[in-house]
């Protein structure tokens, strides 16, 4: 009698398939199967009797039924992704095909899901991942915005302006900084909507209650809805900016003392444990680096460092830093992927750095491309040339290496949404990396 | 059904266009109007859903939802008209109700556009079906003329009945708060909370005045503090949370802070009567927590209590009459303390700026009067010698604690410790102590308030004591019996020379049974210790003769000077004054004053004198009194010196504590010049301060005439280009 109860028939596109309301209710309530059988819809007296008839694809539903049963998805080769993403979006069941569709981020276990070619020649800028699998593409003065099905949007197009970072601050809006054009009161930020690509909108600065322009730099958010960013004014009015969010107002400013570079800052992070924002200013923007912990509550620079004074040999320049705050320490990179560690409780300035390799010295490509680092789930990633590292554990191992031979070096990578992505700087060419779902079987 | 399908394929098939946007909007409509009308059983979900995923994908995006908007808008105006005519009590369960509908009414809206919302909504950013439904609510029902003052006023009316006793349906308003809360929280504060905080105040100022009137201050709180409390809960139970600080700050305003000053001074009953009496410590703690929720509440509190305090602590120590009783005197002092303390630990939260207020008023009071000093030394004094008299003092530990808080007050510490030793020396030499330790541990004490520096010479003196006794058991271990048979016994206190309060006085002539005995002790003495002086102070010490008079043995407990006297009369029946003098070799004032007490005390005249009289004058003469009788076996025989200072010893300690100043001021001036060669006059100033205040406050025209005096000694010199500075010469 239960299971007589339980079950459901339909008829879609002529094709019969009989489930369960339990699978179905898998699909959650924001579903057309959710609202279909909510008690609301007064559809439970026939639920059994009925055969629903639905006027759409049967081999698509078919494959999302499966989904359902099971909560991995298997596309044939006959079906047209596309075309089973649109189904999804009707039944409302996109959501699970992208959880299906790649499992949890781990760099050790990543393999290429596709390679995109975008018009633009090489030479990108900087590439995003945004928060649920999608990214964007910086390229001049333009930013191309692909979904998570990788599907191209209208660019975010910005009238000639340089494009200088760009940050997903939710899967619906990203937020771009650019240079400043001498004579035109622009540049600055803005809140852009990653779908239409339209200006939601701009970012200000204030002096002593004058707006003024300013061309914006690196970016950083946190959990508070802060957005941080470095400022270049007209009027030497150099430092790191912050606004709300949500509502774009500017809510502190952070000015750059003397003899200290914040405003041309390369790198912004956020430190959740410490309340504080790392800013890391890296040749060869400036002729030394300077990387500092600023606290904003007392406007204080919690912590600094910097290579003024000291004589360095050019395979001791910092390239790029990142802060670790399970370990405390920061981690810098050279520019043959040397890794170098400093210890964010002690002012003493002395960076370890690891003795790992000094053989690339003889082999870098005509046009090297700067190492980066990134920092995901307690995996430390470097890219390098053509490929990218990662590295594990409290020695921080070399586990893994990514490589596609496609493209040449890599300019610059990101990892969000639980997929790396990884920009060539020869071609316009991106890569997207994954960890396969977790098999049951 | 299926007859219904056929026709709509059909239609779509002869017009040949896709989707028809006026006919698939009317479907839509027409079912917008059945959810409203509660008729949702003769809906098909799928159709629905179907038609609106049509119009959406078709680019009727912009159509749908403003129809949606429009179409909802419609019902809701029907809904705010019907609530018109409902009159009474039901008007906001009726409204309640009709939201709850509503509410339903949008999800399902929500469930047939759900496409719209994944896609148009989304690129749009429009607000969600949700939120049109709610900004709808809000403005075509609760901000309607019809409804929004009517339903303020029922909420406001409810609130005043439950103030006044009566029980609402408090369900009811929980329900109402929560849908101002979901429409915005600025709705609920807009529409509610604002006005339902002037309504308080109002409400409150007219209370407060009536209860002003009527009870006292201990009482009036307790009313203000349930008033608060009843707020609070009010909130917990209908009102939205953050209303809650809000309301607190109107209650307390109206109750309290605008009646601060008439309710810490009301008569008989306000802050200081409060403070006077020993179990207000309820109210007073009430009076604490209800003053501190707004700014200088405690302040107030706090001047109030410093200056009964320094009132009351002025008369207590200008009271000639209590200044007779020195122990009394700082008994009263202490417990006057211990009073504050305990209002301070039970009613003000131990709170440090009430305890610092405590501590400074005392210091104020106390250095008012320059003999608090002395009286302290003789509270310790008297502890010391007949040490506690009742359980209820506690431990003499505790005691002394207490104590050195009043010593922390003071601010010539100085004269303390000239007194503190007169009167340690005398319980040491008369063996008056009750406990060694407790002396010890006082000078402990003293240490770690005031340093080393300050305690030496008291250490001094107790370990003294200890190596005289050690030997004088050493003296008579070495001594074999013949050698002292039919002496006295001797017991000898060396006391080191400038650690004592002893004016070294010109030694009397002892009778030759002592001399003996002494000069055995001198070379003992002398023999171990090489390289001293030993000097024997004949004006201090105790002896025990035996004595008979008649045939009645007495004995007689006698200083010194009076052994000597009365050896004489061992040989002698009669002597005079001037005699006496001239074979005793006695000051001719102490000597008066021994044969006083040996002459002229009732009941204690084992001499006589000739003529009798109160006054010892030159040509007296004295005799034996062989008639003396007494009831006790030991006679203890005084000597005429007061407890108290007379007037001429304090002038004398005052001047000596003056001198001892002068030497410390100048140390100090040149400490701080050999570290800072050269300092103007403030500069010098501050600083000796700073050296000094552990001791005294030195007088800053003193300091002035010191450093003139180190000029003159070549100490230091004006500096030649600048006058204001003074340099240090090496």
């Amino acid at each position: 009698m239960g299971i007589q109860k339980d079950r459901v028939r339909f008829n879609v596109g002529g094709r019969v398939f009989e489930t369960t309301a339990t699978t179905l209710a898998n699909s959650g309530r924001n579903s057309l199967f959710g609202a279909m059988f909510n008690e609301n819809w007064d559809l439970q007296p026939n639920i059994t009797t009925t055969e629903h008839f639905i006027d759409r694809n049967p081999d698509c539903f078919s494959v999302l039924l499966d989904l359902l049963r099971t909560g991995e998805l298997y596309i044939p080769s006959n079906i047209p992704e596309k075309l089973l993403y649109r189904e999804a979006l009707f039944y409302g069941l996109l959501d699970h095909v992208r959880t299906a569709k790649w499992g949890p981020f781990d760099g050790n276990r990543l393999h290429l899901a596709r390679s995109i070619t975008g018009r633009a020649p090489g030479d990108g800028t900087a590439i995003r991942a945004g928060p649920d699998g999608g990214c964007c593409v910086a390229h001049g003065s333009m930013v191309h915005v692909y979904d998570w099905m990788l599907e191209e949007h209208p660019p975010i197009t910005l009238d000639y302006q340089r494009v200088n970072d760009a940050i997903w601050v939710d899967s619906e809006s990203i937020v771009i900084s650019a240079c400043e054009r001498l004579g035109r009161d622009d540049g600055g930020m803005g809140l852009f909507s990653s779908s239409t690509g339209e200006l939601r909108y701009k970012f200000h600065v204030s002096h002593e209650n004058l707006v003024k322009s300013y061309t914006g730099g690196a970016l950083s958010f946190n959990s508070d809805y802060k957005l941080f960013s470095s400022c270049k004014g007209r009027s030497n009015e150099y430092g790191v900016g912050v606004w709300d969010q949500v509502t774009g107002k500017q809510i502190d400013f952070f000015y750059e003392p003397q003899g200290w570079s914040l405003g041309d800052a390369d790198k912004l992070q956020w430190l959740n444990g410490t309340n504080c924002l790392l800013v890391a200013t890296l040749f060869p923007r400036k002729d030394n680096c300077y990387i500092s912990l600023l606290d904003f509550r007392d406007k204080s620079m919690a912590w600094s460092w910097s290579d003024i004074g000291a004589p360095i040999a050019d395979e001791r320049r910092v390239r790029d830093a990142i802060a670790m705050e399970e370990t405390n320490s920061i981690c810098v990179v050279n520019e043959y992927e040397d890794l170098g560690f400093m210890d964010l409780r002690s002012n003493n300035g002395i960076v370890r750095w690891s003795s790992r390799s000094r053989l690339m010295k003889g082999k870098m490509p005509d046009e090297p491309c700067y190492p980066k680092l990134a920092l995901h789930g307690g995996q430390l990633f470097s890219s390098m040339n053509d490929s990218v590292s990662v590295f594990c554990g409290p020695d921080w191992v070399l586990t893994s290496r990514l490589r596609n031979s496609h493209g040449g070096s890599i300019c610059d990578f990101s990892i969000g949404g639980d997929r790396l992505f990884a920009l060539h700087s020869d071609e316009n060419v991106f890569d997207i990396w994954e960890t396969r779902p977790l098999s049951i079987i | 059904m299926s007859g219904g399908k056929k026709r709509n394929f059909g239609q779509a098939f002869n017009h040949r266009v896709p989707v028809d946007p006026e006919k698939t909007w009317k479907i839509l409509e027409d079912a917008i109007d059945e959810i409203y009308n509660q008729n949702v059983s003769s809906l098909s979900y799928a159709d629905l859903h179907r038609n609106a995923y049509n119009m959406v994908l078709h680019n009727f995006g912009d159509k749908l939802y403003s129809g949606v908007a429009s179409s909802i808008t419609s019902h809701l105006k029907e809904i705010a008209d019907s609530m018109e005519i409902v009159q009474g009590p039901m008007f906001l369960e009726k409204l309640i109700y009709k939201w709850t509908e509503h509410n339903k009414a949008v999800q399902l809206i929500r469930d047939i556009l759900m496409y719209m919302e994944r896609t148009y909504v989304k690129y749009t950013h429009k607000p969600s079906v949700h939120e049109l439904g709610l900004n709808l609510w809000r403005d075509n029902v609760i901000y309607s003329e019809k409804i929004q003052t009517r339903l303020r006023d029922k909420f406001l009316e409810l609130v005043h009945r439950e103030r006044g006793g009566d029980v609402i349906n408090r369900g009811l308003m929980r329900s109402l708060t929560k849908m101002l809360m979901d429409l915005c929280p600025s709705v609920y504060q807009e529409n509610f909370e604002k006005p339902f905080l002037v309504e308080s105040a109002d409400f409150y100022r007219v209370e407060s005045q009536q209860f002003i009137e009527h009870f006292d201050c201990g009482e009036y709180l307790k009313k203000a503090e349930k008033r608060l409390n009843e707020e609070i809960e009010r909130v917990s139970n209908y009102l939205d949370v953050k209303t809650e600080a809000k309301i607190a700050i109107v209650v307390e305003k109206e109750m309290i802070e605008s009646h601060v000053k008439r309710l810490v001074h009301m008569e008989n009953s306000g802050l200081v009567s409060m403070i006077m009496d020993d179990d207000k410590h309820e109210d007073l703690s009430r009076m604490y927590t209800l003053f501190g929720k707004f700014p200088n509440g405690h302040t107030i509190i706090r001047d109030v209590m410093t200056s009964h305090i320094r009132e009351t602590g002025k008369d207590l120590v200008t009271d000639q009459e209590r200044l007779k009783d020195p122990v009394t005197f700082v008994q009263d002092l202490l417990n006057k303390k211990d009073r504050l303390d305990k209002i301070i630990s039970l009613a003000f939260n131990n709170d440090k700026a009430f305890q610092s207020a405590i501590n400074s008023s005392f210091k104020y009071f106390i250095n008012l009067n320059p003999r608090l000093p002395e009286f302290i030394s003789l509270f310790v004094d008297d502890k010391i010698r007949n040490g506690l008299k009742t359980d209820k003092e506690g431990d003499i530990e505790t005691v002394f604690d207490k104590v050195m808080i009043l010593f922390g007050y003071l601010e010539e510490k100085d004269i303390f410790e000239k007194y503190y030793k007169q009167h340690l020396a005398r319980r040491l030499l008369l063996g008056k102590t009750f406990s060694e330790d407790a002396d010890r541990s006082f000078i402990v004490k003293l240490k770690t308030e005031c340093g080393h520096q300050f305690t030496s010479k008291l250490e001094g003196m107790l370990t003294d004591i200890k190596t005289s006794q050690h030997t004088m058991q050493r003296f008579y271990a070495s001594m074999s019996g013949a050698q002292l048979t039919d002496c006295p016994t001797l017991s000898v206190q060396i006391l080191t020379s400038g650690c004592w309060p002893i004016q070294s006085s010109p030694t009397c002539n002892l009778p030759l049974e002592i001399l003996n005995v002494c000069d055995k002790f001198k070379k003992f003495y002398l023999g171990t210790h090489m390289g001293r002086k030993l000097t024997w102070q004949t004006h201090m010490g105790t002896a025990v003769l035996g004595a008979t008079f008649g045939n009645v043995q007495k004995e007689l407990i006698v200083s010194t000077y009076q052994m000597c006297i009365l050896y004489l009369f061992n040989y002698v029946n009669r002597l005079s004054f001037k005699e006496i003098e001239y074979v005793t070799k006695i000051p001719s004032s102490d000597l008066k004053r021994c044969l006083q007490s040996l002459a002229c005390v009732m009941g204690k005249n084992v001499l006589r004198k000739d003529p009798m009289s109160k006054d010892i004058g030159d040509d007296d003469s004295f005799y034996f009194n062989d008639k003396f009788t007494s009831k006790m076996y030991r006679v203890k025989i005084g000597t005429a010196v007061s407890e108290k200072e007379s007037e001429q010893e304090k002038q004398e300690t005052r001047l000596r504590v003056e001198e001892d100043r002068r030497h410390q001021i100048d140390s100090a001036i040149v400490r701080v010049m050999k570290s800072r060669r050269v300092l103007d006059y403030n500069g010098i100033v501050t600083e000796v301060t700073n050296l000094l205040q552990s001791r005294f406050l030195p007088n800053p025209i003193v300091i002035k005439k010191r450093i003139e005096s180190l000029i003159e000694r070549e100490f230091l010199e004006r500096d030649k280009t600048d006058m204001r500075f003074y340099r240090y010469l090496a």
